[in-house]
């Protein structure tokens, strides 16, 4: 299926960015990607668009993963995994992820482990353009000891200790879920981001979701929030609740519930697929979805959130 | 005269015990759950001094709710400054932070801690797949003084962790050293049993103290190793019946110290309606708190 889409031509100067996930999906992830998605800022719109679509191969660049990810793991469209954690936090176990380490279900997957400030700086240093990047994690750990692309030198300019040395990430495509942007792909992010400002900087091709479609005179209201400036980004996607069941700062909280549903599901192959058949192949895009989940309770979520947040009021 | 409380779950004494280990004016970085508890704990009763960030680049959240995973809107709600993950580590690695708080599955002599994998005894296979280091590898290896949370009962003391994933002292003295790691190391083990504190010479892990109902010899005879017992070991002191209060307020679902998660589950789609009630029903009580750092 993916032999037959066109080779992919970059959108970065383009006027307008705005389009479907379909879309964007369609012309800008191909088979055999590495793909980059943070913790903060994941949109799960576009993880489900790209199960859809079928894209397969994948090697996945995480900071950390909370589950966002698990649908294309579990579905065997990932090659190699790199990255710090890969769990379920407080919601519970990720038995995608335990599945394919402990039993290669569905199939074997490649792991290359660092830390959360390694996976970092490696993006960090693909967004510099230099080959890598110094730091005194991992040091002594069996994280630096296992992994052979963590290089162990003395300080080349004799201070004594050793650093670790980690390669520069350059991922074909970064995919984020932001809060505000233009159609010019000007990006804002409310709250805090994790990793996000220096992933979207390291990839060859950006696809960003967002909850609200905004003017560019909306966005020079507070262009302290745009963290990523227009010519980084190739799309645009106007998904509300894009995070779900995830947060969006200042629009809705964690759907707790809905994530510790979702990994007790997860918990067996069987509970996985149904899963999958109801919430990402049942439905035709993010908006089914959110309808299957029920609006309702988004917009609860939504209006949740209200009481304890507004942006520049301290509430 | 201190009121112990008759009623307290072992998540509860755990975080008051890792609230005494935190002092005043100290900068933390602490992991959504315990840790967070703990340092709020700690805030409201004997260091309201502390500054408290988190990894994922938020400084001083003092929100109103309880805060579920590092990247939800409550950990930047009422936060003083939001650097960003990679400039947090960048201070704490530059020597700003002063206390990291970390967990895992297995601890060894040495406190190195393994929350990577568990190798089958047998065949020397991969035998539990866990979530990885995270952010704890920086913490440990940065953080002036790390605490290390374990849960997990019995088997998580090792001769040797299966998988270093958060360093401790390594092999013992010197080793840290000649890594050039700008952290400590870590200064207790706060485990089901009791907590264990490091010789600052041999920086051998030692029973500090035995929580109430466990014996030293429990203890030892869990521990695979032949573990010193400090010649002051005492009965850890167990929580007030003002940390009690303070902590269901804080943590009126008993979401981290009581049952509270299990509930939240149930039901297709999760229970949907406790969560938000929950929530909401936080607002007033926890905002009488909120104030102390105005």
């Amino acid at each position: 299926m993916q032999s037959n889409l066109p080779p992919r031509v970059e959108n970065k100067k383009s006027r307008d960015k705005v389009m479907t996930a379909k879309e964007a999906v369609s012309r800008f992830v191909r088979d055999g990607d590495m793909m980059l998605s943070g913790l903060q800022h994941s949109s799960v719109a576009l993880v489900h668009e790209i199960a859809r679509q079928g894209m397969t191969d994948l090697t996945l660049l995480l900071d950390s993963d909370s589950g966002l990810t698990a649908p294309l793991l579990g579905l065997g469209r990932v090659k190699k995994i790199i990255t710090a954690y890969c769990g379920g936090g407080n919601a519970g176990n990720n038995y995608v992820f335990r599945r394919a380490a402990e039993q290669k279900i569905p199939r074997e997957v490649e792991m290359e482990f660092y830390s959360n400030y390694g996976i970092a700086l490696m993006a960090l240093a693909g967004s510099m353009n230099v080959p890598f990047l110094p730091t005194r994690s991992m040091i002594g750990s069996s994280i630096a000891e296992q992994n052979p692309r963590i290089r162990v030198i003395d300080d080349p300019y004799g201070g004594g200790t050793p650093v670790a040395l980690v390669p520069a990430a350059r991922p074909d495509v970064c995919i984020i879920h932001v809060h505000r942007a233009d159609k010019l792909g000007n990006l804002q992010f409310f709250g805090h981001f994790g990793n996000t400002d220096i992933f979207v900087r390291s990839a060859k091709y950006v696809i960003a979701s967002c909850e609200e479609l905004v003017t560019t005179d909306e966005i020079r209201r507070t262009p302290n929030q745009t963290i990523i400036p227009q010519y980084n980004v190739d799309a645009v996607v106007e998904a509300p609740f894009g995070a779900h069941w995830f947060a969006s700062n200042y629009y809705y909280h964690n759907d707790f519930p809905f994530g510790a549903y979702t990994l007790e599901k997860w918990r067996t192959e069987e509970g996985f697929r149904e899963w999958c058949d109801k919430y990402i192949f049942g439905v035709e895009d993010w908006d089914g979805y959110c309808r299957t989940v029920g609006y309702e309770r988004l917009w609860k979520l939504y209006h949740a959130e209200k009481r304890f947040l507004a942006y520049g009021e301290v509430r | 005269m201190k009121k112990y409380a008759k009623d307290y779950t072992l998540n509860e004494l755990l975080v008051v015990t890792t609230a005494k280990v935190i002092h005043d004016y100290e900068t933390l970085i602490a992991g959504v759950g315990i840790p967070t508890l703990a340092a709020s704990l700690a805030g409201i009763t004997h260091a309201k001094n502390i500054v408290v960030t988190t990894e994922w680049g938020t400084v001083n959240p003092t929100p109103r709710r309880l805060m579920f995973s590092v990247t939800d809107t409550t950990v930047n709600e009422r936060a003083v400054a939001l650097p960003g993950s990679q400039v947090i580590m960048n201070d704490m690695q530059n020597g700003r932070l002063d206390l990291g708080v970390i967990g895992g599955a297995q601890v060894d002599r040495y406190g190195n801690v393994n929350s990577t994998m568990i190798l089958d005894r047998e065949t020397g296979g991969l035998k539990t797949m866990l979530p990885g280091s995270g952010g704890a590898n920086d913490i440990a290896t940065s953080a002036k003084r790390t605490i290390i949370i374990m849960r997990s009962t019995r088997r998580c003391f090792v001769e040797k962790v299966d998988y270093i994933t958060s360093p401790g002292y390594l092999d013992g003295p010197g080793c840290r050293e000649k890594y050039g790691m700008p952290g400590g190391g870590p200064e207790i083990v706060i485990s089901a049993e009791g907590t264990f504190r490091f010789d600052p010479e041999t920086k051998e892990m030692y029973l500090a103290t035995y929580h109430p109902g466990v014996s030293v010899e429990e203890i030892r005879e869990m521990v695979p190793w032949d573990l010193k017992v400090s010649p002051d070991v005492r009965e850890t002191e167990p929580p007030t019946e003002e940390e009690i209060e303070i902590l269901r307020l804080l943590d009126p679902s008993g979401m981290y110290v009581g049952s509270g998660k299990k509930i939240l589950k149930e039901g297709e789609q999760g229970n949907f309606g406790v969560f938000l009630q929950n929530m909401l029903d936080s607002f007033e009580p926890m905002g009488r708190f909120v104030k102390r750092y105005d």
